[in-house]
């Protein structure tokens, strides 16, 4: 049977599989479903220094095997997430990560020193692309220097592993990626969702009281697999790939264009039991195709 | 709760757009009680991508029944499917109304909504008085009178808008005499926002106890994504797959 182990160097995981940021809650839930061992990692719903109500309804809306949201990452603030960490781990032994978010970088790295101390916390990702918030809209993800800034904060002041989820909402992810590797992430997260517009024709409005919402879902994978292959080409840190992810084959594709993990996003929020699903159907794939671990296909495609 | 591929029994229209859907699930079955739901997946492909919340209609173990309208692409794909047909299905899902015995409960419900009172009128009529107001569009729209009819009801009263077939008027037309006649303490509510609106500027303030049993467009319908949220009193979102589906209507900010 086929080797699911995915080195991240700092980490290793028995499978590539991570359920992404706000599409996994806080882990516990899913417990009815299946037992969290079985995943490789998962992602915390982000995180801010304080508590948050989130934005006003509609929150969602579908599209072509797609979904634009706005929920304006809802949640209780670092320090009423710390005893929800506590509680989940004392039910599985696989690595939490924790997304963190921040209006400017002295809250970033707020919220990343109360996580930093708790021992249930395996890894920061840091999430510095925030479609669904209007804060004049600038996110550190939008330029190279304001990446490194935040990065190289955060990597002085805590001691975590961190991941640096990048937004594609900028014309050149690759150089946001190296300004990120430059400042001493220790793995490249891509990507967030893309933003996007949903209008009312009936009434001539946005659907979204915030205008622009983020689009993931099957939707997006051909644009998120570019990226990801174009970032695992311009850093040497790993690359951790998201977006559209719902098969087993999805995996393998993001894994050819050079992401040594992956998270899955909105699949877990349509079928809870997905993210097992497609741990089980990259097992299948791998055995069938005569692949024997991961690491005989990361960005190894025939050009 | 339980993710779980369910065999379609029956799918048979009622009337007009209107459909019932008998589903065979052992766990769904036997852990419904009336105000849960079950998201539905519509179609087995990518598109539509969401899964579509309905609530249970009865059960009659292993199977349980869903009433649907059919009103855009998701509800028109389960119109097709066909006896035999597998679809996935993730429930009980939600709170319930609360359990009472030997109470005076009036149950008003409004257009499809009664799918949850329907379940509450089957499971509660033994052990409790039960009332029940119920209105809809046109006589099209004011479906299972007859078999309701069948339970011991104290008093049941239907309301049409435009008159056919029922009284002309709203659930809220002669609802404060049947609380009087009745000796009402508990209602138990279903159907838009607009009816529990006035519903609340009707009855909110008399001293009963109203349970509201509320819609909202879902992403998950168990709690992770925090899409189908409405604002309550407190001015603090609150979640409708996972905090209700049943609300006490004074937890919830009304625009009236
Ligand atoms: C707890 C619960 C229980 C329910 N129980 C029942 C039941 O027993 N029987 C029943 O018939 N229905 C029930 N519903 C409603 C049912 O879920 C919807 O009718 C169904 O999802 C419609 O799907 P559709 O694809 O057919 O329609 P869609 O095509 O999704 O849309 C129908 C309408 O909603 C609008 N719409 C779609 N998405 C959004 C959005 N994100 N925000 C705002 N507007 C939107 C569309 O423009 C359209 O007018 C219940 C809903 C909830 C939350
Ligand atoms: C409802 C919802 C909430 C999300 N919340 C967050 C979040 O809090 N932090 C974050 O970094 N990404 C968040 N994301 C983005 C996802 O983690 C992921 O990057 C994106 O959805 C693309 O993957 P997918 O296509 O597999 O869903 C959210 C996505 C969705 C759909
Ligand atoms: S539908 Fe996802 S939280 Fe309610």
């Amino acid at each position: 049977m086929a080797d699911l182990t995915a080195d991240l160097g700092f980490i290793k995981l028995k499978n590539p599989v991570i359920p992404a940021s706000g599409t996994f809650g806080y882990g516990g839930e899913f417990l009815q479903f299946f037992d969290l061992d079985l995943l490789g990692a998962f992602v915390m719903k982000g995180v801010y220094s304080e508590e948050r109500g989130g934005n006003e309804p509609p929150r969602i809306w579908e599209t072509p095997s797609g979904l634009l949201n706005s929920i304006g990452l809802a949640g209780p603030g670092a320090e009423g997430l710390r005893g929800i960490i506590k509680e989940v781990a004392s039910k599985t032994s696989t690595p939490i990560i924790v997304n963190v978010c921040g209006g400017n970088d002295e809250e970033y790295l707020e919220v990343a020193r109360v996580l930093d101390v708790m021992e249930e916390v395996a890894m920061l990702e840091l999430n510095i692309s925030c479609p669904n918030v209007r804060s004049g809209g600038s996110c550190p993800a939008q330029s190279p220097s304001d990446t490194k800034k935040v990065v190289r904060l955060l990597k002085e002041n805590t001691k975590k592993p961190l991941i640096v989820k990048l937004s594609p909402n900028v014309s050149d992810v690759p150089s946001v990626a190296r300004a990120a590797e430059e400042a001493g992430a220790d793995a490249i997260s891509v990507v967030n969702t893309f933003l996007g517009l949903a209008l009312d024709v009936k009434n001539r409005k946005p659907v979204f009281k915030n205008f622009f919402a983020g689009l993931s879902g099957p939707a997006i994978k051909p644009l998120a697999l570019k990226i990801v292959w174009e970032v695992a080409e311009a850093v040497n840190i790993p690359v951790i790939g998201i977006g559209g992810i719902m098969t087993g084959r999805d995996v393998l594709e993001f894994i050819l264009a050079g992401a040594t993990a992956i998270q899955t996003g909105t699949v877990n929020i349509i079928e809870p039991t997905g993210s097992v699903r497609i741990i089980n159907e990259t097992l299948e794939l791998m055995d069938e195709l005569k692949i024997d671990n991961l690491e005989e296909i990361r960005g190894g495609l025939n050009i | 709760m339980k993710e779980e591929a369910c065999r379609v029994i029956t799918n048979t229209i009622i009337q007009g757009r209107y459909y019932l859907m008998k589903l065979e699930s052992s766990h769904i079955s036997e852990n419904s009680k009336p105000g849960n739901f079950v998201m539905v997946a519509v179609s087995g492909s990518n598109d539509p991508l969401l899964k579509r919340p309905f609530g249970i209609f009865k059960t009659d173990p292993p199977y349980f029944y869903i009433y649907y309208e059919v009103v855009g692409k998701g509800s028109e794909l389960l119109a097709s499917k066909m006896t035999g047909d597998l679809v996935m299905v993730v429930g009980p899902l939600g709170n319930t109304f609360p359990e009472y015995e030997n109470e005076n409960i009036l149950l008003v419900g409004g257009g499809r909504g009664i799918a949850p009172l329907y379940f509450a009128i089957e499971q509660y009529s033994g052990s409790n008085n039960l009332s029940l107001i119920y209105g809809a569009r046109s006589k099209d729209d004011l479906l299972f009178t007859e078999e309701i009819g069948k339970f011991a009801l104290k008093e049941k009263a239907f309301y049409t808008d435009d008159g056919s077939g029922f009284t002309k008027g709203q659930v809220t037309t002669d609802i404060k005499e049947i609380i009087e006649r009745n000796g009402i303490n508990i209602t138990f509510s279903c159907g838009p926002d607009k009816m529990f609106e006035s519903l609340n500027s009707e009855i909110g303030s008399l001293g009963i106890s109203n349970f509201v049993s509320m819609e909202a467009f879902m992403g998950c319908g168990f709690g992770i994504c925090y899409s189908c949220v409405v604002k309550g009193s407190d001015g603090k979102y609150k979640k409708v797959c996972s905090d209700g589906p049943v609300f006490r209507m004074e937890e919830i900010k009304w625009q009236i």
